[in-house]
């Protein structure tokens, strides 16, 4: 019992923990700060570095005409 | 060069030391008051809102401390309740945990996807600024809705996607309509026990720039590139851009277009044609579209669009899937009147402008969807709430205000501004009144009457471009909802607004109105910025009206790189 009570008690000192840890994430807009400074410019940097088919090479009259 | 302490004292300040002004510096300090700040939030005028920016990011120092009961409600039932669904959005909708498989590959592939969404808990903050008690409540349900119903469509365009598959085929591809997303979800209710209908700029382009605009100028500079002209509506030019990018997901084998909103939709149309290379029915709508002379033929076209979904998947149009959706869908439509009813005669509106709008714009033209009647349940209950025990959800209100023509897309939120810094509500907007519409169901020819027209008062079309009377219903629609202002938006790119904005000026003189007019480029913050508009309002309230701001921190302040 002593030993369950320990554990029930560990398990809300890291809850407790992690909720708090969360809190000041979400105070400081660290989450936002993390977005903006480094998952964005990764992002830029990738997407404007990435080969991309040329769509204005398709030729314009594939179809076959309307009816 | 390295970094020393100095530079680290620097950026810590920066980045999350918010100053206190003159006044605060020098008052005595006030331990009761202190308590009563920290336990209740401050007084509306003390908040200080401008001073939690990060330079010119639009980043807080700190989220704002809105007293312990509301801060902890934003932490726990919005901030951390959104990541969580999130989650669990993407796993529900992605057929299981290989959804956020799905979800991550889209993240590396797409820019619209990688660049933006994933910052859309700061679109929540932006909406919400300065938000308290019931209003705070009902507003983020809203946004959990559009969250939920996005991360739906974006799941199955992945899964569906062949760019992400390697080139193959996957099976859902064979089940999916792509459409644009001005012809309504509506239309292809007789198919949805088969069929998924999803907008295909709807994800990539329009709410994108909601969350954050700095994705959307690479779609419209890349339409430029090619010599497209830069003057048609930037919305336009951004979705096709998608497609001179490759930076659209091929999830469905065909295409149903349309000429809304202007001409430049009908560029759009075209070039999708050439560029998605596959069957595609194109759903014209008449310019004049409460004339009786056209109603056949729109009619007409709805019936040859579900002919073209028979002849393209081989299933057959079904009454009884049309009667169900339809019906479910008029429920959201009974609300919404209530929420206007509320809204128009009373003070205990409970949800933000920019809210309203988005939610209103988003699901009715989408159509029905579970998700829009589990979020119209939970308002429903704060809504009740509030107007039973007459709670004035916007205390500070000086102005009752009404917002017309199309709104900047990226400065939505300008009314969550307005109402901080001067006490302006907009009580509604054009975009919330267009699908005006109940949609019968007795009988078939009833049902396409209904349809014909609600797909007609499409976005835009309503009361921006489809004819003068329509335009000027915002005088109505003013007294009806008690407002005593209109902010006049300028798109300054939309040929058919740009055409009446003497009739107008006329009109707002000869009636004499307090009307401000806002300047914007629709999605491209580059033509106008958001401080530009804050600085037109600031000078109409200052000159004009002689009024005193509410939080004279948010009168000036640099969010040019701000999502």
């Amino acid at each position: 019992m002593n030993k369950f009570i320990k554990f029930i008690l560990k398990l809300t000192g890291i809850a407790a923990l992690v909720y708090g840890a969360l809190f000041a994430v979400f105070y400081y807009d660290l989450d936002g700060k993390f977005m903006y400074y480094i998952w964005e410019p990764l992002m830029i940097k990738r997407f404007d570095s990435m080969k991309r088919q040329d769509t204005t090479a398709m030729p314009y009259s594939m179809k076959e005409k309307v009816q | 060069m390295g970094i020393g302490l100095k530079d680290i004292k620097a950026k810590y300040k920066e980045l999350f030391v918010v100053e206190k002004s003159p006044e605060e510096k020098n008052r005595p300090r006030d331990i009761k008051k202190s308590l009563h700040d920290f336990w209740y939030g401050k007084p509306h005028e003390e908040r200080r809102l401008g001073d939690l920016y990060v330079g010119n990011t639009g980043l807080y120092k700190h989220r704002e401390w809105r007293g312990v009961k509301d801060t902890m409600y934003y932490f726990n039932m919005i901030w951390l309740y959104n990541y969580a669904h999130m989650v669990s959005d993407i796993v529900k909708y992605g057929d299981g945990p290989m959804g956020i498989v799905d979800f991550a590959k889209g993240i590396m592939r797409y820019r619209w996807m990688g660049q933006t969404y994933l910052t859309v808990m700061h679109w929540f903050d932006r909406g919400l600024e300065g938000v308290r008690d019931d209003a705070l409540r009902a507003s983020a349900w809203h946004y959990r809705a559009m969250v939920s119903e996005s991360i739906r469509q974006i799941i199955r365009m992945f899964q569906s996607d062949k760019k992400l598959n390697g080139g193959k085929t996957p099976d859902k591809w064979n089940y999916n309509i792509a459409h644009n997303e001005t012809v309504s979800g509506s239309i292809f209710y007789p198919f949805r026990d088969i069929l998924e209908d999803i907008p295909l700029e709807m994800i990539p382009y329009f709410v994108s720039v909601h969350v954050n605009n700095h994705t959307v100028l690479n779609y419209i500079d890349a339409a430029q590139s090619i010599g497209l002209p830069a003057d048609p509506c930037p919305m336009c030019q951004a979705e096709y851009g998608l497609f001179v990018l490759d930076d659209y997901p091929d999830y469905s084998p065909v295409m149903v277009t349309s000429n809304e909103a202007c001409d430049g939709s009908v560029a759009t149309s075209v070039l999708q044609d050439w560029f998605l290379n596959r069957p595609l029915y194109a759903m014209p709508q008449p310019m004049r579209y409460d004339d009786p002379l056209v109603q056949k033929h729109c009619q007409k076209e709805i019936e040859g669009c579900w002919r073209f979904i028979e002849e393209h998947f081989g299933i057959k149009f079904d009454w009884d899937q049309y009667v169900k959706y339809a019906q479910s869908f008029n429920k959201l439509t009974e609300f919404e009147w209530e929420k206007w009813d509320v809204a128009a005669k009373t003070d205990s509106y409970p949800i933000t402008s920019v809210a309203q709008a988005l939610y209103r714009i988003y699901y009715s033209q989408d159509g029905d969807r579970p998700i829009w009647h589990e979020i119209d349940d939970r308002v429903k209950r704060i809504m009740n709430k509030t107007v039973k025990n007459k709670i004035r959800t916007f205390p500070k209100t000086r102005h009752r205000a009404i917002a017309w023509s199309c709104a900047p897309l990226y400065y939505s939120h300008w009314c969550t501004w307005a109402y901080n810094c001067w006490g302006i509500n907009c009580i509604i907007n054009m975009d919330s009144l267009m699908f005006d519409q109940y949609l019968r169901t007795d009988t078939y020819e009833h049902a396409l009457e209904d349809l014909g027209l609600y797909n007609e008062k499409a976005p835009m079309r309503a009361m921006a471009v489809g004819g003068h009377e329509h335009i000027l219903s915002l005088f109505d629609y003013m007294e009806r909802f008690n407002c005593d202002m209109v902010i006049m938006y300028d798109q300054l790119q939309c040929k058919g607004m740009q055409g009446i904005h003497g009739v107008f000026e006329d009109e707002f003189r000869k009636r004499d109105i307090h009307a401000i007019w806002v300047p914007h480029a629709l999605p491209d913050k580059r033509t106008v910025s958001r401080a530009e508009i804050r600085g037109i309002i600031n000078d109409y309230m200052t000159t004009v009206m002689r009024e005193e701001p509410l939080d004279p921190t948010l009168l000036d302040f640099d969010d040019s790189n701000s999502w």
